[in-house]
This record gives structure tokens, C-alpha cells and sequence, in this order.
């Protein structure tokens, strides 16, 4: 049978069904000025794909990415975390990458700026932990509390039953989540937002929430919970 | 809702790459390119509440590039603006190394893309740059899948006559 021309790009794009596949093939077994025609088809694809190939690889230009990423906006929210985790807001490990290359770069500045003041949070070996006023805001301030350099949000458990809690520093343009190990406060994440301020009622960023949302174990802590957890120390009793 | 739009927004940073290879295959020079892709992302978040969940939203985001890039076209038209051209003029040494002979070769390609009228050079760069299938092709330029495929193969036959002939 002939084969049209129309047809016979269509089988090159992948257009068409298994069984009009299979018809072509019959035909193109049979025919080699039809296969030559296929070659010249494929080989364009090729040809157009390998010559704006190159743009896939290439840094996306800042302007770009800070258009796309738009204003903040600026509304305040109700944060509702099972719906960012059916957004499945995970974090790949090259963002986690990134952020924490960041971080480190961000908090040594931080902290060289800041050097009058006692640091709330140091760079150990592996990783971060709060000190002083952090600390003890992460020990005892509730997120109803006023907040004062320390603002406290959410206040969690992770699968592995540990608390975690999100905080702020209001004078620093900064928040994070830290979590109870035995030593004190681990800040897994921290997050610098930007002067306009894209902290929600809740007290966090939304790089923070998403990061929580990854973490948590079920809901947050209500105050009722929240202020239960402080008065045992944060210790994790077996439930 | 602002947490839709949130994850709106990284999808849309993930696929700026593709928009901005589309963009390239339309206007031919990587400046336009961006361009067209900022004023298009602009676009796309000014309505993002025409984007309807559950469709494409790449297939949405293409329609926004193009239609941007067809405003630009024809204001450039009517301001009888003449291309900057840099682009074509654009060679390669002598070649003879594998990569110098590629790169060449790409070029040519491009030129041979920029002289296509514009409807075959995006239905062009739809199917055969960006990989859409014919139906979200059609539906990004707002047409019948046979009127795609009739540019389609005149602009391929096009290309096939300028490129083949030099090889």
C-alpha cells in the first residue's frame, strides 16, 4: 500500500496508533525510498533538537527567575499545612544543597555584623544550634507570647516524635525551625526573607512551611498541646 | 488562593528553561528570547487565575510566550523596526573539530528556522523543538490539528530544501 506524506511525518513525530504503526512498518519493510524519506524526517528532529539544545542547560537569567518568583505577596494567610503536603512541597537534595550553601555564607556575615550582641545561633560541626535568646524563647515562649526578638509559630512533632517548632527573628529578617535533641535546639533549616517581610501570621516563611510540611507528623500542636510540651521540657515521653 | 499560586510560581520557575528554548526558536536571538519569556511570565501571573488546574500548564504558558512574542512581531512591523541581525551573521571558524562542525551546524539550522514564515516556524518549533504532541501544538496556536500539520510539513519541507541542499 502508499504511504502519504502527511502520514509519514506523523510516524515520525509518534503520532500515530500502535496499529497504524504497525501498517507503516509493513510498508517501510517493503519500500526504500519510503524508509530514505523516514531518515530525512528523523534526521530533522534530530537536527532541531541539537540546535536549541544547548538553552535547556544554560543559567536562566535572575530577571527571569525574579519575575517568575513575582512580588511577595503580602496578604496574610491561614496556614494550612495538609494541603501543602498534598502539594507534596518535598525538597529535592539539590535545593537542600543550595540552601544550606547559602546559609552558611549568610549566617557567617550575620554573625561577623552582629558581633556585639550574644549570637542566637551557632555553626557547630554538623550543622546549627540555637543559643541564648533563641534558646530560651525555644524553651519557653509560647506562640501566643508577645514576641520580641524571638517570635514563635508552629509548634510540631516529627515522625520520630521529636519536637520541632518554627521561630522568627523579628530584628534579623530571619526564620527557621529548630528541633529538641538532647543538647538543646538543632536548627535543621533556616530561611532569610526580605525587608518587605513574607512572614504570615504563623510565624514563619513559606520556605520554612514547606520545609515543616515535609517533617511534620500530623497536625500542629494546639496552644492547649503546645503549652503541655513546654511544661514537660519538650521531653518525649512514650506515647 | 496564595499556596496555589505559590506552587504555581515553581512549577513555572522550573519550566523556564523550555520557555526560553521555545522563545529562542521564534525570534531567533537569545535577548528577544528573554525578553518575550519576562513579559510572558508577567502575563501568566497577572491571570494566574484563568489557569485552569488539572490542564497543562506548560501548553498554557506556551500559548502565553507565543501570543507575546506575535504582539512583538507586529509592533515591530508596524514600527518597520529591521531585526538586529548579529545572530545570522554569526559563524564558526572552519571547523574540521567535531564540536566547531555541531556548533555550525546548529547555526545553520537556527538561520535556516529564522527565515520560515512565522506560523510554520512555531508550529516547527512546537512539535519538533519542544516535543508537543500535534493536538497541544494546535491548541497552543489556536488551530485545527490539520492546519498544524499542513505548516508543519511546509515548514519542514522548507528547512529539509535549505539545509539539505548545502550537505
Amino acid at each position: 500500500m502508499t504511504i502519504d506524506a502527511a502520514t509519514l511525518m506523523a510516524y515520525a513525530d509518534g503520532e500515530l496508533s500502535a496499529e497504524e504503526r504497525a501498517e507503516i512498518e509493513r510498508a517501510l519493510a517493503a519500500d526504500p525510498a519510503l524508509r530514505a524519506q523516514l531518515e530525512t524526517h528523523q534526521k530533522m528532529r534530530v537536527q532541531l533538537g541539537g540546535a536549541y539544545a544547548d538553552i535547556l542547560d544554560d543559567p536562566v537569567p535572575e530577571r527571569l527567575l525574579s519575575a517568575a518568583r513575582g512580588p511577595t505577596p503580602q496578604a496574610a494567610e491561614v496556614v494550612d499545612l495538609s494541603a501543602r503536603r498534598e502539594a507534596k512541597a518535598k525538597w529535592s537534595v539539590r535545593e537542600w544543597g543550595a540552601m544550606a550553601a547559602s546559609l552558611v555564607g549568610g549566617l557567617v556575615i550575620g554573625l561577623g555584623a552582629m558581633n556585639t550582641q550574644a549570637p542566637l545561633i551557632t555553626v557547630t560541626g554538623d550543622g546549627m544550634s540555637a543559643r541564648g535568646t533563641l534558646e530560651r524563647a525555644l524553651d519557653t515562649q509560647l506562640a501566643s507570647d508577645e514576641a520580641d526578638a524571638v517570635r514563635i509559630g508552629l509548634s510540631f512533632r516529627t515522625e520520630d516524635g521529636g519536637y520541632c517548632r518554627t521561630f522568627e527573628l523579628t530584628e534579623r529578617g530571619t526564620s527557621g525551625i529548630a528541633c529538641r535533641d538532647a543538647d538543646g535546639w538543632d536548627i535543621p533549616m533556616t530561611a532569610a526573607h526580605g525587608a518587605q517581610g513574607d512572614i504570615r501570621m504563623a510565624g514563619a516563611s513559606e520556605a520554612v512551611l514547606n520545609v515543616v510540611a515535609t517533617m511534620i507528623d500530623g497536625d500542629p500542636l494546639d496552644a492547649e498541646a503546645e503549652a503541655a510540651a513546654r511544661d514537660a521540657d519538650w521531653r518525649v515521653d512514650s506515647r | 488562593m496564595v499556596r496555589e499560586s505559590d506552587q504555581l510560581r515553581s512549577e513555572i520557575v522550573a519550566l523556564l528553561p523550555r520557555l526560553r528554548r521555545f522563545a529562542r526558536a521564534l525570534t531567533g536571538q537569545q535577548a528577544d528570547a528573554d525578553d518575550i519569556v519576562q513579559i510572558a511570565v508577567e502575563r501568566a501571573l497577572m491571570r494566574l487565575e484563568q489557569f485552569q488546574p488539572g490542564t497543562r500548564l506548560d501548553a498554557w504558558l506556551l500559548t502565553i510566550v507565543r501570543n507575546a512574542w506575535l504582539d512583538e512581531a507586529r509592533a515591530r512591523q508596524r514600527r518597520a523596526k529591521v531585526f538586529a541581525d548579529a545572530e545570522l551573521g554569526e559563524r564558526v571558524g572552519d571547523g574540521g573539530e567535531a564540536s566547531a562542525h555541531a556548533k555550525l551546524e546548529a547555526n545553520e539550522v537556527r538561520k535556516a528556522m529564522q527565515t520560515l514564515p512565522e506560523e510554520q516556524r512555531e508550529a516547527v518549533a512546537l512539535v519538533c523543538v519542544d516535543g508537543l504532541a500535534y493536538r497541544e501544538a494546535a491548541e497552543v496556536m489556536g488551530v485545527p490539528i490539520g492546519t498544524l500539520t499542513s505548516r508543519l510539513a511546509r515548514g519542514r519541507e522548507a528547512l529539509q530544501r535549505m539545509l539539505g541542499a548545502e550537505q
